[in-house]
């Protein structure tokens, strides 16, 4: 054994794993798309486990409730105001010297996913919202990438590997002796992403910081599969877990893509990630406010909100008014005041910013998609 | 036949069925099942049905661990003792 992988003993002496594995993982890149609670549980142990290079996005900065959960973020990082990508990278640095950190302090959608994906090996999951999970969705089976989704809020999470089907359908996991271990991708799973304001969100509705690392470990421990090439072993069902009641459960969905007739990768046609569906955000010139417009999101004559369930969510952050046109929520966020106005259409303004991925941060919390 | 099935009731679902984790109903098919809970509950259905006879797209059905979809959908039989369960995407991390 050479000295530089003495540290990794005891993860090779696992079977499939071994000196080659380690070696496939240190000459891995990973992106790591979010960096919250999902995100700092899967960086945290993917960086320990030695992979070689991660390129960790996230457009936010720490805020001190974040601390309850989110692993590799301290309350001096919060007094200095450090954006959690950055954050992350510094942590990490400390924790293995081997491994590269690329911090990428940004909105991460349709016009970067593809460039940022360019020459990784996999990406992983840490998002707050659903629409961006079917953007990196559509790039990972464009570009045949596997992307490993997780997802969790209250006490409740699921996770799914995603081994894209490819167009030329000679990836190493498409191409094994034993069959190909392709599966469904997450449109095929999930056809629509839920409207804005449909399901609860970790800011409105709480988290269990066990919950979500629960969620975060097994997207790691399929990770790390991927990354030594043990197909075979990807778990091919989506995973889901309530903590709280103690249930465990496995769907079976690789039906889903030999029957389904899935957009994405079924006709290659890539809605989210041509900016077809969506969000787009304009910035209102001189009134300090951004403009978020939804696309239908799949669904026939776009969203609908529910203002009664929203208000009363939102009344838990700041002063709610509300009528039949729309709803104006007080909210301050990081000690920073926002006006919030939500229109029927699923439109938003966010005041109190010029900044589209602060507007899009405090949607995804507050509202949620 | 009618038959004694239980459905689990999602996070985001329950305070519209009384906050029932999971609810025991006698029904012969997945379409009776849900229509049960539906009829006493009608703002559950308003969030689970599209049209009166299709769910909305971003909530997935179970039986067991079988996806509605690639069974019988709606038409599907049930079994003494089968679970079904009411699966929304999680969008949260």
């Amino acid at each position: 054994m050479s000295q530089n992988l003495d540290r990794y003993h005891r993860q090779m002496l696992l079977p499939g794993f071994g000196e080659e594995g380690q070696r496939r993982l240190l000459g891995s890149k990973v992106l790591v798309v979010g960096c919250g609670a999902l995100g700092t549980v899967v960086a945290n142990l993917l960086a320990r486990a030695g992979v070689g290079h991660l390129v960790i996005v996230d457009r936010d900065f720490i805020e001190m409730t974040n601390l309850q959960r989110q692993v590799l973020f301290e309350e001096a990082d919060v007094e200095q105001a450090i954006p959690k990508a950055e954050a992350a990278r510094r942590k990490i640095g400390q924790i293995n010297r081997d491994v590269k950190v690329t911090a990428v302090v940004d909105d991460l959608n349709h016009t970067n996913i593809e460039s940022l994906a360019e020459g990784c090996d996999l990406i992983v999951d840490g998002l707050d919202n659903f629409e961006t999970r079917f953007v990196v969705n559509d790039a990972a089976v464009k570009m045949g990438i596997p992307y490993v989704y997780g997802g969790a809020v209250g006490t409740v999470g699921m996770q799914f590997s995603v081994l894209p089907h490819t167009l030329g359908g000679d990836a190493a996991w498409e191409t094994l002796e034993g069959g190909s271990q392709a599966t469904p991708c997450l449109r095929c799973i999930f056809e629509q992403a839920p409207p804005p304001g449909m399901n609860p969100t970790c800011d409105t509705a709480g988290v269990l910081g066990p919950t979500v690392s629960i969620v975060a470990s097994y997207e790691a421990n399929e990770a790390l599969k991927i990354l030594t090439g043990n197909w075979e072993a990807v778990s091919p069902t989506l995973l889901h877990v309530d903590t709280w009641h103690n249930v465990v459960k496995q769907f079976k969905v690789a039906r889903a893509y030999d029957i389904g007739e899935c957009t994405c990768c079924k006709k290659r046609d890539f809605e989210f990630l041509g900016g077809k569906l969506g969000s787009s955000t304009t910035t209102l010139c001189g009134r300090n406010a951004v403009q978020l417009q939804h696309k239908a999101n799949g669904a026939e004559g776009g969203p609908k909100l529910d203002f009664d369930e929203i208000a009363q969510r939102l009344e838990k952050h700041g002063s709610v008014t509300a009528n039949k046109f729309m709803i104006r929520a007080d909210i301050t966020d990081n000690g920073e005041a926002y006006e919030l106005t939500l229109f029927t259409d699923g439109r938003a303004i966010v005041k109190g910013t010029k900044h589209a991925n602060i507007a899009r941060s405090i949607y995804a919390k507050y509202v949620g998609a | 036949m009618a038959e004694s099935v239980t459905v689990r009731i999602p996070t985001a679902l329950r305070p519209q069925v009384g906050d029932n984790e999971a609810i025991e109903v006698e029904a012969s098919t997945v379409g009776e099942a849900l229509g049960d809970i539906r009829a006493q509950y009608p703002e559950f259905g308003e969030r689970l049905y599209k049209s009166d006879t299709e769910l909305n797209r971003f909530i997935n059905v179970y039986l067991n661990d079988e996806d509605i979809r690639f069974l019988e959908n709606l038409d599907t039989k049930l079994s003494k003792g089968d679970e079904l369960s009411i699966v929304p995407a999680i969008a949260g991390g």
